[in-house]
């Protein structure tokens, strides 16, 4: 199987799998690294009442402050849980193939 | 295996595996609270902090960015910001003496532009709009809000340094308030029209306690008289905590804030011990809450609730956390000495708060400068306070 075959077949893997659980979490930790790296922690500033920067005014800053506010919760919250999900759930299908 | 069986055995793991998580994630956001807040030196965050705050003033264009936003939401935190920051670097510069001549620079720079702003655009420019809805009750008029933050600061200065040009200004500061306070039937002096309050009160009592220590002047009786009308007449009766404002006749305004408490117990130390310890183990007991070993604080008791407001910043929904008194639960968690509170509070500060580190400096990004002044006066309060408490002729 090729690198790519590989990928694809990850890619399609069902959601309630392991592989399912670690591609959630992976598309998670891409997420956040996007809106990280386009600068939106800034506009977590939202949180005590102030406007992000650049004077984007106040729905703007708003939106983006909360979209990194719910992205972040889901990288330290979500991605760890499906993470550790994906573990457990491989360790009892390998259990129950040995049984 | 079957579907069904498939996604029970996949929820099953989800389950688990959160009951695994969320009890541990904060043992990767726990500090010691010297982390935050040391009885000598200066802490590492406390150090980060003020090298940004320092760098916010020595960059023009930096700081201006940063107001205007500020002044967007509250012109109020603009004033705010410069009064911690002031009565935090007094602290610094006590705390780090190599520190103290880049302190005192700083603390002039924000002194000189605050009272040249406030003498330019008038009593209106670090208040909220509602200002000048109404005219105040006492003219000319004046707002305690301004003058005793404004009198703290030049007695913080002085305190690290004398400096003879900021002498008369805090003298002249001090009698307004002293005098308008002797003048006031019920010792209530107006920050907004009508609109007396509680933090502003102790805050310009608390000038008048560091006035006293550097002029050898004595105002106990009216500390004290001040003091036991609060008893008297500032305590909410269900909770025991002090309200937050009230009218110039006495009437209660609005109830006990946590965006207020913290800050008011602080203040109260140089007050009345007893009184301080009374209102910061209530505060505590009332306002302050741990989910998965995070802690936080509350704006209102389970006795009276307020509307949401800029003081209080946004409310998250069921565990009732407000970002506002969470940020001042610092000042009273390391005022207190409650270390297992600042700690936690430290782990919150560093899970939920976006910090955000360049070259040494450091910054909140859920905050804003005036949330990192504080935080970086309860990161260094203290010398200030003992030196008063203690008296001019220990500490000469």
């Amino acid at each position: 199987m090729t690198f790519w075959q590989r990928i694809r077949r990850f890619w399609r893997a069902d959601i309630f799998s392991p592989r399912g659980f670690l591609l959630r979490a992976g598309v998670i930790g891409a997420a956040f690294l996007a809106l990280h790296l386009a600068g939106l922690r800034d506009y977590a500033s939202v949180l005590n009442g102030t406007v992000g920067p650049a004077s984007t005014g106040w729905k703007t800053s708003a939106f983006l402050g909360v979209a990194y506010l719910v992205v972040y919760m889901a990288l330290v919250i979500l991605a760890p849980i499906l993470i550790l999900a994906a573990g457990i759930l491989s360790l009892w299908h390998r259990r129950r193939r040995q049984q | 295996m079957k579907r069904a069986k498939r996604i029970l055995a996949a929820c099953a793991a989800l389950i688990l595996a959160a009951a695994l998580w969320l009890p541990c994630l904060h043992l990767f956001f726990a500090r010691p609270a010297s982390a935050f807040y040391v009885k000598e030196g200066l802490s590492p965050k406390a150090r980060q902090l003020a090298a940004r705050q320092m760098q916010l003033w020595a960059d023009p264009l930096l700081r201006k960015q940063e107001l205007d936003r500020m002044r967007l939401s509250n012109a109020e935190w603009d004033f705010m910001g410069r009064s911690f920051l002031v009565w935090a670097l007094a602290n610094v510069g006590l705390r780090d003496p190599s520190s103290k001549p880049a302190c005192l620079q700083t603390m002039d720079r924000i002194i000189d532009e605050t009272l040249q702003l406030e003498q330019q655009k008038g009593l209106c420019f670090f208040l909220m709009p509602y200002a000048k809805d109404r005219p105040y009750l006492v003219q000319p008029a004046r707002s305690l809000f301004l003058d005793g933050e404004i009198a703290l600061m030049l007695a913080s200065r002085r305190i690290l340094q004398e400096k003879p040009e900021y002498k008369p200004a805090p003298t002249a500061r001090v009698n307004l308030i002293v005098n308008a306070l002797r003048r006031s039937p019920r010792l209530a002096l107006e920050s907004y029209p009508d609109e007396c309050w509680t933090f502003d009160h102790v805050v310009a009592l608390a000038a008048i306690r560091l006035a006293d220590y550097l002029d050898g002047t004595d105002h106990a009786d009216l500390i004290r008289d001040w003091v036991a009308m609060a008893r008297q007449k500032l305590v909410h009766p269900e909770s025991g905590l002090l309200i937050s404002s009230f009218a110039t006749d006495g009437s209660p305004l609005v109830g006990p804030e946590g965006s207020s408490l913290w800050m008011i117990a602080h203040c109260l130390q140089l007050l009345d011990e007893g009184f301080a310890r009374d209102q910061y183990d209530r505060a505590r007991r009332q306002l302050s809450g741990r989910t998965l070993g995070f802690s936080y604080a509350r704006e209102w008791p389970d006795s009276w609730k307020g509307p949401a407001d800029i003081d209080s910043g946004p409310i998250i929904p069921f565990f009732e956390i407000s970002a506002g008194s969470s940020g001042m639960a610092f000042i009273g968690a390391s005022a207190f000495g409650d270390e297992p509170f600042l700690a936690s509070l430290n782990a919150t500060l560093d899970f939920a708060g976006f910090p955000s580190r360049k070259k040494g400096a450091l910054r909140y990004c859920a905050s804003n400068p005036v949330g990192d002044a504080a935080l970086l006066y309860a990161a260094t309060l203290g010398p200030i306070w003992q030196k008063v408490k203690a008296g001019r002729n220990q500490s000469l």
